[in-house]
């Protein structure tokens, strides 16, 4: 199914691609659902903190190294400058690039301007960031208080075209258009391939490669060199220029299949430039999988047996060491959905047994209409069949979960859901780096990683024995999906399947 | 027409006000605003301040009705209703704020008709009314606190002996927990008992009967000015503003004798002081030359910029080139009491006073004088001393390259902590 790339703004996952943010059964049933077209999403009843669209969009497009960012909103929507500013600092010291703070304004609206409109302040905003850093690029992002009050973000830009010479990019990121905040991803990236990216003058030997933070760069620059081809991370380290350029590349791939469905998707339809839908290089399954389909699309299909063929022994007696350490060890996960799959898969390899995945949405496809190629694999035979839910990172279920099926380890890739995990005395890793299990020599790092993790838990527990949960006793006692309503608004009873499921995993 | 702000040195409203009910012990502030608001304002202000995250309910753990277009349209009370229902069910707690955010300021969701229908039922759930638009972070700190008197605080019998001490506010100052534990410190030693309201797991309780304090302590030039006058109207509980944190030797004891005058503990004061001052003075005198003279910048909120200011000018004979207060001061007597705090200094030239919230126009202040040598301030102005090659010490919001959590440069044990940390950034 082709997208509509010709539209102003890109709609939501949800209106796109069918995305959820609740559910609860199992991995086969999900992937069943998925397969026919059935999934439906359930509303909760109540909700905690989930996260917003725009925070996914302007952590994308302000680690471009010389665009600039204007949020058009009050000055709290602009307040992830700081984070992001840190990280961008971080990545160009390790770069060894010169270091300087993140260019990101904010129009800083205030009660008046949701009154009497405020686009002379964004008009005045977007050139005194022109003025301030002659930038190669200006991404204009949208907020819930300019969306609510109408602005009308692309006439300022239209506006201000013959002005300013370079491409000035209106981003639809308002908090409210979504519940899947991976929607900020497909916003940010519609800006860079509407605005930036430009028609092919020649073809390259580069492979787009779309990533976070990009830890593993180096290694990937010296695996790439054996087939002759060269990445370009984007977007954290890149470059306007260099985003423009996306269209003469060989391929495109993406640590996440979240994260890349709109851009892979989109160049590969607008440029022919193909785009690498395999399972993710996470372990040994997902890496060979990635290296095979990605040595297809560049023509080095003998090149990449090879390799494997070459490494992939070298690790077989410490995978076999650590499988044996940590057989029989129950996990819990509670990530995003491309790395909650990946990691079912991952940890499967480890001899590690998951017993509950929590992932924070769910696309029942992607933007090319293929199905979740990890999902795929699980269910056809990949995994045992496990309870899983979709929930927007709702951290009271997540604990209920937990103290439910007192796992001996819990995996997330947010910090946040760590903390709380801790506090109920139970080992947590973090996977933070995008890159953790990365290949061969990843999934032996991540083996020992986890292998630590669960043989000192010292924190954990000491902490535990002192923290106060704000939780009742009451919570603990119900089931995980009590708030989960059949349809919005409507509290619905336990739901007996999840129950049954939960009930299973626990016996 | 409020200012183009690059680089913001703090949040909305609503993070301010968040940053306050998140820092009270079994409070559970309750979202009613977009979903990206409640990890923004946590991020923004705890997360920013010194890597940390607020201990109760904070982050992925506040209830939040994550309000879509659907609630836009139609508005988000009963979504709201649901959400409080549930948060009264799975917590454990002693209050519950609903925090209302933009959208539903906008669109103008009755937050007060939800909250009362349970209020009503007598449980305890409190509106405020804190939209982000309305400001920055120090306007959700007034809105907090004015919310606080009017839902929690009730009159009680006068105690002689109990004081409360405001002005320094949770997470947005990343020293908070440090800079009132050392100020209780002192201010026990004169046989007073502190409300901060914050440290300690102090709680509803503490602020429901702060009406029986003596003496309200504002440690802060400008904020507050309406919670203490209503104090003083509804309570009879006089208020000391001072203005700046009190760092080093000299501040700190003129910070004491202030308080021990309105209470009437002159003798007891001094004892303190002689005691404070020579604990200071024996290390000082172990470390003489250890730093070597400095002509300094401070870009600083204003009590960070009037206490490292007048330390490092009157009690450090360093040399105040320029001092840079980012708080958004819009009354122009506070502003005149803030420069009057950095000018006048008993021993040094005055520095240069300059109100500015944008990062860009701090650069291009700071360019206007070449003689720097030290640059105190965020980590936002780490940029600006590389570049020159300047000593930079990082003191004030935002604050993301150090964690702290007990850290302090108040009173007189904070300021050797300064003088430590400026050590170690040679």
């Amino acid at each position: 199914m082709a997208m509509n790339l010709e539209v102003t703004e890109v709609m939501g996952r949800e209106n796109r691609l069918g995305s959820i943010s609740g559910y609860c059964g199992s991995l086969r049933d999900l992937s069943c659902k998925a397969r026919c077209g059935g999934v439906k999403g359930r509303e909760r009843c109540f909700s905690q903190d989930s996260l917003c669209n725009a925070a996914c969009a302007q952590g994308t497009l302000s680690l471009i190294m010389d665009a600039a960012i204007v949020n058009h909103g009050p000055v709290g929507c602009a307040v992830d400058a700081i984070g992001s500013n840190f990280v961008l600092r971080t990545m160009q010291r390790l770069s060894g690039a010169p270091e300087h703070n993140i260019r990101f304004l904010s129009t800083n609206l205030r009660e008046s301007d949701t009154v009497f409109g405020a686009s002379e302040k964004l008009k005045e905003t977007i050139r005194e960031t022109w003025r301030r850093y002659e930038p190669a690029a200006i991404f204009v992002c949208s907020s819930c208080a300019s969306a609510v009050i109408g602005e009308d973000i692309r006439a300022v830009v239209s506006d201000l075209k013959g002005e300013i010479p370079v491409p000035i990019s209106p981003v639809s990121c308002e908090g409210f258009k979504s519940k899947v905040w991976a929607s900020g991803f497909d916003a940010a990236f519609h800006a860079i391939l509407t605005d930036i990216v430009k028609p092919p003058a020649k073809k390259t030997n580069v492979v787009n490669f779309i990533n976070f933070f990009g830890s593993a760069k180096k290694e990937i620059a010296e695996l790439f060199a054996r087939f002759g081809v060269e990445p370009y991370f984007l977007t954290a380290g890149s470059s306007i220029e260099g985003l423009s350029r996306l269209s003469e590349s060989i391929a495109t791939v993406s640590i996440c299949g979240t994260l890349g469905t709109y851009l892979g998707t989109g160049l590969e339809q607008k440029y022919g430039v193909p785009y690498v839908q395999s399972m993710r290089p996470h372990g040994i399954a997902g890496y060979e999988d990635w290296l095979r389909q990605l040595g297809s699309a560049i023509g080095k299909a003998a090149e990449v047996e090879a390799y494997i063929a070459e490494e992939r022994p070298k690790i077989e007696d410490e995978l076999q060491r650590l499988r044996s350490r940590l057989k029989g060890l129950r996990a819990v996960i509670g990530m995003g959905p491309g790395y909650s799959f990946n990691f079912i898969r991952v940890l499967g390899e480890l001899g590690i047994e998951v017993v509950w995945t929590s992932a924070w949405h769910f696309d029942p496809r992607y933007d090319s209409g293929a199905n979740v190629p990890e999902l795929e694999f699980l269910a056809g035979g990949g995994a045992e069949d496990i309870p899983f839910t979709v929930s927007d990172q709702q951290n009271f279920e997540v604990m209920n979960v937990l103290n439910t099926l007192k796992p001996d380890i819990y995996f997330s890739r947010h910090p946040g859901t760590t903390v709380w995990a801790l506090k109920l005395g139970y080992a947590s890793l973090c996977v933070n780096d995008e890159y953790t299990a990365f290949g061969y020599k990843g999934i032996v790092n991540f083996g020992t990683m986890i292998l630590d993790s669960i043989t000192n838990r010292s924190f954990a527990e000491l902490f535990a024995k002192r923290s106060r949960l704000p939780y009742t006793e009451w919570w603990f006692q119900q089931d995980h999906a009590h708030f989960l309503a059949e349809e919005a608004g409507s509290r619905a009873a336990a739901s007996e399947p999840a129950a049954a499921a939960i009930g299973a995993a626990h016996e | 027409m409020s200012a183009i702000t690059e680089a913001p040195r703090g949040n909305c409203a609503l993070g301010g006000a968040n940053a306050v009910f998140s820092a009270i012990d079994r409070v559970v502030p309750i979202y009613h605003a977009g979903p990206g608001c409640c990890m923004q304002t946590t991020a923004g202000e705890a997360g920013q301040a010194g890597g940390r995250s607020p201990f109760y309910v904070s982050g992925v753990s506040t209830p939040c009705t994550n309000m879509l277009e659907h609630d836009v349209v139609f508005g988000g009370v009963d979504r709201l209703r649901e959400t409080i229902s549930g948060a009264l069910e799975i917590f454990e707690a002693d209050a519950f704020f609903v925090l209302e955010g933009c959208t539903s300021g906008i669109i103008a969701d009755d937050v007060k008709s939800v909250t009362d229908e349970f209020s009503a039922k007598g449980l305890p759930v409190y509106p405020v009314d804190c939209p982000g638009f309305l400001g920055e972070s120090y306007r959700g700190y007034e809105i907090a606190f004015a919310s606080l008197l009017d839902h929690v605080v009730q009159s009680a019998p006068r105690e002689g002996d109990l004081v409360n001490l405001f002005g320094i506010m949770p997470y947005h100052d990343p020293f908070w927990e440090g800079n009132f534990e050392e100020l209780i410190r002192i201010l026990e030693k004169l046989g007073l008992r502190v409300n901060s309201f914050f440290t300690r797991r102090q709680g509803i309780a503490a602020i429901r009967d702060s009406s029986a304090a003596a003496l309200n302590i504002v440690v802060s030039p400008w904020l507050l000015k309406d919670a203490a006058a209503k104090y003083e109207e509804r309570f009879g509980v006089p208020s000391l503003r001072w203005s700046g944190l009190p760092i080093g030797a000299t501040d700190t004891s003129a910070f004491v004798r202030a308080v021990a005058d309105r209470l009437g503990l002159k003798d007891r004061a001094e004892r303190v002081i002689a005691e404070e001052e020579a604990y200071v003075y024996g290390y000082l005198e172990t470390a003489i030359g250890a730093l070597s003279w400095k002509r300094f910048a401070v870009v600083a909120d204003s009590n960070t910029a009037i206490g490292v200011t007048r330390f490092l000018a009157n009690d450090y004979s360093f040399t105040p080139i320029v001092t840079i207060v980012t708080d958004p001061i819009f009354r122009p007597e506070d502003k005149e009491r803030i420069t009057r705090q950095l000018t006048e200094l008993e021993h040094a030239k005055p520095p240069a006073v300059v109100f500015e919230t944008d990062g860009w126009k701090i650069a291009r202040e700071l360019d206007s004088h070449s003689e720097i040598t030290l640059l105190v301030g965020s980590t936002n102005d780490r940029e600006y001393a590389m570049e020159k090659g300047i000593q930079c010490s990082v003191v004030a919001y935002p604050i993301t390259d150090r964690l702290v959590f007990n850290r302090t440069y108040a009173g007189y044990r904070g300021s050797l902590t300064l003088v430590e940390d400026l050590y170690d950034n040679l």
